[in-house]
């Protein structure tokens, strides 16, 4: 008997089965890391210049039951913020609070959507990727909304809007 | 440098026969994965021997993936498709005209399938809107490059068993409106490149 030819035969049997034990109880689970599916806005002056929150701003909305759903708690002082995007309904309605010790204005915003289920793996949970096709608010805070990219998906860094405030000063 | 790599590529001149047969092989390592896993793939593969050197192959197999909806996430997954691979191996041994060789090749492999994903009714986190989302007989492809290396032991007679390790690389895919695939048959799981193996039960022929 050739205990040589044995040996190597038993050594590939052994590795083989270390190998599928291996990739089949073995997973790796490659999610991405930012899954937040979210809009951008950025604050512009009339001179294009960035502008920075002088009130406070708190944004909600209404849930499926009427309830509010806080989406953005008391923001102040800042130059862009973000917001979470419905999945499925096809247009978000946003109250925008602005509120200072003698001021306070709220302004309804209206993000038109259309809605594409994103698949990553079996591991990671559902998301939604959005196609942003109109906005329009009402003005007693805002002056004007204009839409900058309009494809919202995982990128924590591309601005989705321009948001324009009325100079009160 | 150049001449020593091209007398080791060189088709040796001596008394032996350029076509010495071919061989026939079956991978186990795919099969135990279906077996203990969610996917996994039944292949065969027919290897031309020309002097001990060079062997084209042609390797055919059946891919499948049936992940059942899923505890955590709520998401089902199935594909089932053939996927075909053609490559070249060299043997690296320096002996050739032996029955035991280590060698090394590249393999172009290319699948079309169709998937089947559904995701149970979920409340959205924010506004708890109730939604779904699905697809059915999606058409997906891909093309992709192998790089192996391998060896071959034989047993006794005819028979031989090896293993060869190899890292695939995408070429180009299309992934319909699902955004990703999950298994994609004969690659494995989705990724632009990835390591791979397989178990080989050999009969020379």
């Amino acid at each position: 008997m050739n205990w040589k030819k044995v040996g190597c035969v038993a050594f590939l049997i052994f590795l083989f089965s270390h190998f599928l034990i291996f990739q089949t109880s073995c997973t790796s689970i490659e999610c991405p890391f930012e899954h937040d599916v979210m809009t951008k806005y950025n604050l512009y002056k009339s001179n294009e210049k960035t502008d920075t929150l002088r009130d406070t701003l708190n944004v909600f909305s209404h849930r499926i039951n009427r309830t509010d759903t806080l989406l953005l708690n008391s923001l102040c002082g800042k130059t862009t913020f973000r917001l979470n995007v419905g999945y499925a309904n096809p247009e978000d309605t946003l109250f925008f609070k602005f509120s200072n010790t003698d001021y306070l204005a709220v302004d309804t915003v209206f993000v038109k959507k259309e809605n594409y289920p994103h698949f990553e793996s079996v591991d990671c949970n559902a998301s939604y990727f959005h196609n942003i096709t109109a906005i329009r608010s009402t003005h007693h805070a805002i002056d004007t909304i204009i839409i900058t990219n309009p494809s919202v998906t995982y990128d924590p860094n591309t601005e989705h809007f321009k948001l324009y405030i009325k100079d009160r000063r | 440098m150049q001449a020593d790599a091209q007398k080791l590529f060189k088709l040796e001149k001596d008394s032996i026969p350029l076509m010495r047969g071919f061989q026939v092989s079956f991978d186990l390592f795919g099969a135990g994965q279906m077996m203990l896993s969610d996917y996994g793939q039944y292949e065969a593969a027919l290897r031309l021997n020309l002097h001990d050197q060079w062997f084209p192959i042609f390797e055919l197999g059946y891919g499948k993936a049936d992940h059942e909806e899923d505890v955590v996430t709520g998401i089902a997954y199935k594909t089932q498709a053939p996927y075909y691979r053609l490559g070249l191996d060299f043997n690296l041994l320096k002996k050739k005209h032996q029955s035991n060789r280590l060698f090394a090749g590249f393999r172009y492999a290319y699948t079309s399938y169709k998937v089947d994903m559904y995701h149970r009714e979920f409340d959205e986190p924010i506004w708890k809107w109730k939604t779904s989302f699905g697809v059915k007989d999606e058409k997906c492809s891909q093309h992709w490059l192998e790089l192996v290396v391998g060896i071959d032991a034989q047993v006794f007679g005819p028979f031989h068993l090896g293993w060869s390790v190899r890292y695939k690389q995408r070429l180009a895919h299309s992934d319909g409106q699902l955004g990703k695939t999950w298994y994609v048959p004969g690659f494995g799981i989705w990724d632009t490149s990835t390591f791979g193996g397989t178990f080989n039960a050999i009969i020379d022929i």
